[in-house]
């Protein structure tokens, strides 16, 4: 129970420090001082002490939306793992739950801001639900990878096997952390697929579902946006954890580092796709997985015969 | 015993007709209550009994002795056709009566009888233990539909539709007619259980691919499914949901039926088990993508039947490879799976088709884009539709996802434990990509049908249905949330017939997942809990806060108005670049073009056409209007003609037996 505890503890360290993490990472590459390190944190508690302003368009359903958002993203962060430690929260077959939950809290927030009756927060909500369909397969088929060369289907079982993998198959797991890293950067609505800082609501695709939200809705949409961040960064880290037969003492740093380094540096470094590219930035990262899981199959195959 | 079946039958059609208009349907509803609740009681009974329940046995001119008999896979379909059947039947009350007045008492008789024959048809479809009296019940329910399809007959697209259907309906006859004529010639039965003699005596494949054509034409595998979305706009909306939510399952029934007559043979079942993975990937993601690109509620709808075939034929076709392969696991819970999700799917579909009769009823029209803000009007079909579309989308913590989940821990099975691990992946992409597109499909139906505001006026004088409609409808909504909260206990039955259909002991499989459902149970109650928990607490923090409302922003731009809203065409867009190969667009009136700067009034129609519709539709309609134009020059109207025809019948005849030929 201690280690479950401690699991979910460290869990939400994860979730709270990527961000600052991708702050200073931006504002050092940029040159700049940067804001405080846990500045976001700041930010939401500032917007937990606010009213609210609800458009006269909408139903219940918009008030309910954030709830159910974040609702799910915390069910789902109850299943994950720090490497080999125990979860809170574990099944046979959770991995297809945690997938499924998160398309759940995607499918809260697009009604919502169809709710509006907003061009703009339609034409988020448009973008999101197909990027969300495309990046399905993407994200089941790394999580098969995952299931194929461990023999489970929990995230519990898969990480907490403490195998000897040969060489090559420590890179095909890399390979997959770094697919579940630019999972991380599509539904966390970062560059280069989209990007939190535009200021045109014409080229957002996340921000510009929440235009309605303000008080402590937005804070709990920013909330679940932590903790998905959290979900793919310390599935990504487990997944080199496994390659290199790493510890949580290890595990914990490399997720905040690895997603929050990544993430800064991408997005000081490149620009954010054209609209019309990002179906088929996604489409290759499904194919890559494809691609992922397909050499690993071949490489289990060979070492068995 | 047949005098008598023939006197209840014509005692029921007089009773219809001769009961006043209004009465009509409650005549219907007690014939059909009655009947469904024999059709519970001796489903139960049979779940109980390790034999089967033997109705009827009789000897058939051209098949000799059959039998209507109930085991576990009847009784399974049993109580999913009178589930929907008594919610169709209490919800036509509201439908049908808002065209009491358009229709003469004889039209409306009509309907209801074909119900109540539909109804009785269908359950004896899956009583029947093969051979003629499947034959017989099939047709009658094809007839049925067909006349059920034909209520608003003084449309002339519903003529059209349910002539296509009728069509489509005998080509997949004749392809059952030939099978089971195949079946007997060798092993001088047509009974279902003759086919596992063939299977041993005969060429087992031409048989399963000819019998599997003639289900899979009623189920809607591609390219068969075609009459689907050309059907159900037609048909009135409770008989949509009777036909979509358990009418093509008997497709699926028939299906389930050949591969229990292949469990011994695991080579066979290896073959099989791949064409119907096969197809049910390719239906599931033509249905799907087709689902997402449609403007009208209820093609969309029909699309997204064609794509839960799809998943119950990939949970169908992982089983029997897993079977085959040696995998028991793997094969129950693809079977489990399977099962599960016709029965969800029934449930759903004939709630999301129920929905949009109310809203047809409402505006009379299923074009989405005309839509928008019935959230507000209809408040309670909106909650009702917002649970269908939840579970539909296969999101927890309703039932679609347990049966997904089922067929998903299946094939990550198949991957961990290195049993088939290609067709286990080759599922779960097909299975993640249809869960992804769905989303997109039907947050888009709710988004632009129920959210937001009004894209036209008519939607501001709609208003909630009638509490008939509501108690109908409240049936599947009961149930949905039963199956997605509680499966632990909803799988025992369900596998208990999985075990009847893959033969083998499975008890080690089904405490396999037991526990893991158990599981799915708790997470979904810990999610409801936890969902209550947080808007609990925003109440609290807004209770001493300035809450406040507005219009929504529109970006600085003051004077947006309804049209500005994203319409279910745009919605969708970003999927027209994947979805184009599969689609043919026909276009009406010109869009405007990117050169005008002042653009004029513009008509603008599209419509994402089928391929399949055009590639089957195309070449031979076209012969068979060739052909017919040369047989109407025959048709002079005189009568001294077709004298002539007659003699020279004779003639010919004369001629043919003097040479020898006759």
């Amino acid at each position: 129970m201690l280690i479950k505890l401690l699991n979910t503890l460290l869990m939400i360290v994860v979730a709270l420090t990527i961000t600052g993490v991708i702050n200073r990472t931006r504002a050092v590459l940029a040159g700049r001082k940067g804001i405080r390190f846990f500045q976001h944190i700041y930010n939401v508690q500032l917007q937990l002490r606010k009213g609210a302003v609800y458009s006269t368009t909408t139903t219940t359903l918009f008030r309910i939306a954030p709830c159910i958002y974040l609702g799910a993203a915390v069910v789902a962060f109850l299943f994950i793992p720090i490497a080999d430690l125990e979860p809170l929260l574990a099944f046979h077959g959770d991995i297809i739950l945690v997938a499924y939950l998160l398309a759940l809290s995607r499918v809260a927030i697009i009604l919502a801001a169809m709710d509006t009756g907003s061009s703009f927060e339609g034409m988020g909500a448009a973008r999101e639900a197909l990027y969300g369909a495309l990046v399905e397969p993407a994200l089941m088929m790394a999580m098969a990878t995952l299931a194929l060369f461990c023999g489970y289907s929990s995230f519990a079982d898969i990480f907490s096997t403490a195998q000897e993998l040969d060489m090559n198959l420590t890179i095909v797991l890399l390979l997959v952390a770094y697919v579940f890293v630019v999972i991380l950067f599509i539904e966390a609505g970062r560059v280069p697929v989209d990007d939190p800082k535009t200021h045109l609501e014409l080229t957002m695709i996340h921000e510009v579902m929440c235009l309605d939200y303000s008080g402590v809705d937005m804070a709990m949409i920013h909330i679940a946006g932590w903790l998905k961040n959290a979900i793919f960064a310390v599935i990504a880290a487990n997944a080199v954890s496994v390659a290199i037969s790493f510890h949580w003492q290890f595990t914990v740093p490399l997720a905040i580092l690895g997603a929050g380094l990544s993430i800064g540096i991408v997005e000081s470094l490149r620009a954010r796709n054209k609209l019309s590219r990002n179906t088929t930035y996604i489409l290759t990262i499904v194919a890559m997985s494809a691609l992922v899981l397909l050499t690993g199959f071949l490489l289990i195959q060979n070492i068995e015969i | 015993m047949y005098l008598y079946t023939l006197l209840a039958a014509v005692a029921v059609i007089a009773l219809i007709f001769l009961t006043p208009v209004r009465h009509k349907v409650w005549v219907a509803t007690g014939v059909i209550g009655l009947v469904a609740i024999a059709a519970i009681v001796l489903a139960i009974r049979s779940f109980t009994s390790v034999a089967p329940i033997v109705i009827a046995e009789f000897s058939t001119t051209f098949f000799g002795a059959e039998h209507f008999a109930i085991d576990k896979l009847s009784s399974l379909f049993l109580v999913i056709i009178a589930i929907a059947s008594l919610a169709t039947v209490v919800y036509s009350r509201g439908y049908v009566g808002g065209y009491l007045k358009r229709f003469a008492a004889a039209h409306i008789s009509l309907h209801y009888t074909s119900l109540v024959m539909l109804v009785v048809a269908m359950m004896l479809v899956v009583m029947s233990s093969g051979g003629f009296s499947f034959l017989f019940s099939w047709e009658l329910m094809t007839i049925a539909s067909f006349l059920l399809i034909l209520f608003e007959a003084d449309r002339q697209d519903v003529r059209r539709a349910a002539l296509n259907y009728l069509v489509m309906m005998h080509i997949g006859f004749m392809f059952l007619v030939a099978g089971f004529v195949m079946t007997y010639s060798v092993t001088g039965s047509a009974n279902f259980s003759a086919i596992v003699d063939y299977f041993k005596l005969a060429q087992p494949l031409p048989l399963f691919v000819i019998l599997f054509i003639g289900f899979g034409m009623k189920a809607g595998v591609f390219p068969m499914h075609i009459w689907l979305p050309e059907a159900h706009p037609a048909a009135p909306s409770h008989v949509s949901a009777i036909m979509s939510g358990v009418m093509i399952k008997t497709g699926v029934y028939g299906i389930m039926r050949l591969m229990q007559a292949i469990d011994q043979n695991t080579e066979l079942l290896y073959t099989i088990g791949l064409i119907v993975l096969l197809s049910g990937i390719i239906t599931g993601i033509w249905g799907v993508i087709l689902a997402a690109m449609q403007n009208d509620i209820k093609r969309l709808l029909a699309y997204s039947s064609i794509e839960n075939v799809g998943v119950i034929l990939i949970g169908l076709g992982i089983a029997a490879v897993g079977h085959a392969a040696g995998s028991s696991l793997i094969g129950m819970c693809g079977l489990c799976g399977a099962l599960l999700h016709t029965v969800n799917h029934s449930l759903f579909k004939s709630l999301l088709f129920f929905s949009a009769g109310n809203i047809y009823s409402k505006l009379h029209t299923t074009a989405m884009n005309q839509m928008g803000g019935l959230a507000k009007h209809m408040p309670v079909t909106a909650i009702l539709m917002l649970l269908a579309t939840v579970a539909i989308c296969a999101l927890p913590p309703l039932n679609g996802f347990v049966s997904e989940l089922l067929i998903y821990i299946g094939m990550f099975n198949g991957v961990s434990d290195g049993h088939e691990v290609l067709y286990s992946v080759a599922g779960i992409i097909a299975l993640s990509l249809i869960g992804g597109v769905v989303v997109l499909a039907f947050t888009k139906l709710y988004g632009v049908v129920f959210l937001g505001s009004p894209r036209s006026t008519h939607v501001a004088e709609s208003s909630e249905v009638d509490n008939t409609r509501i108690v109908a409808m409240a049936l599947p909504a009961a149930l949905i949330l039963f199956i997605g909260l509680m499966p632990q206990y909803a799988i025992r039955p369900i596998a208990v017939v999985a075990e009847s259909i893959s033969g083998a002991n499975n008890s080690i499989a089904v405490n396999h997942f037991a526990p893991t459902l158990e599981a799915v149970s708790a997470t979904g109650w810990l999610l409801i809990a936890v969902i209550i928990i947080l808007f609990v607490l925003k109440h609290k923090a807004q209770s001493n806060r300035k809450v406040e409302s507005g219009p929504t922003w529109g970006c600085g731009f003051t004077a947006t108005n309804t049209r500005m809203q994203y319409t279910g065409e745009s919605f969708s867009e970003g999927l027209e670049s994947i979805g184009k190969p599969l689609m043919k667009d026909t276009v009406d009136g010109r869009a405007v073009d990117k050169g005008e700067i002042f653009p004029s009034p513009h008509n603008y129609r599209i419509r994402h056409k089928d391929k399949v519709d055009s590639l089957l539709g195309l070449w031979w309609v076209k012969m068979m209007h060739r052909i017919n134009e040369y047989v109407m020059r025959l048709r002079t109207g005189r009568v001294n003609n077709y004298i002539t025809f007659a003699l020279a019948f004779f003639f010919v005849v004369l001629v043919l037996t003097l040479v020898g030929i006759l």
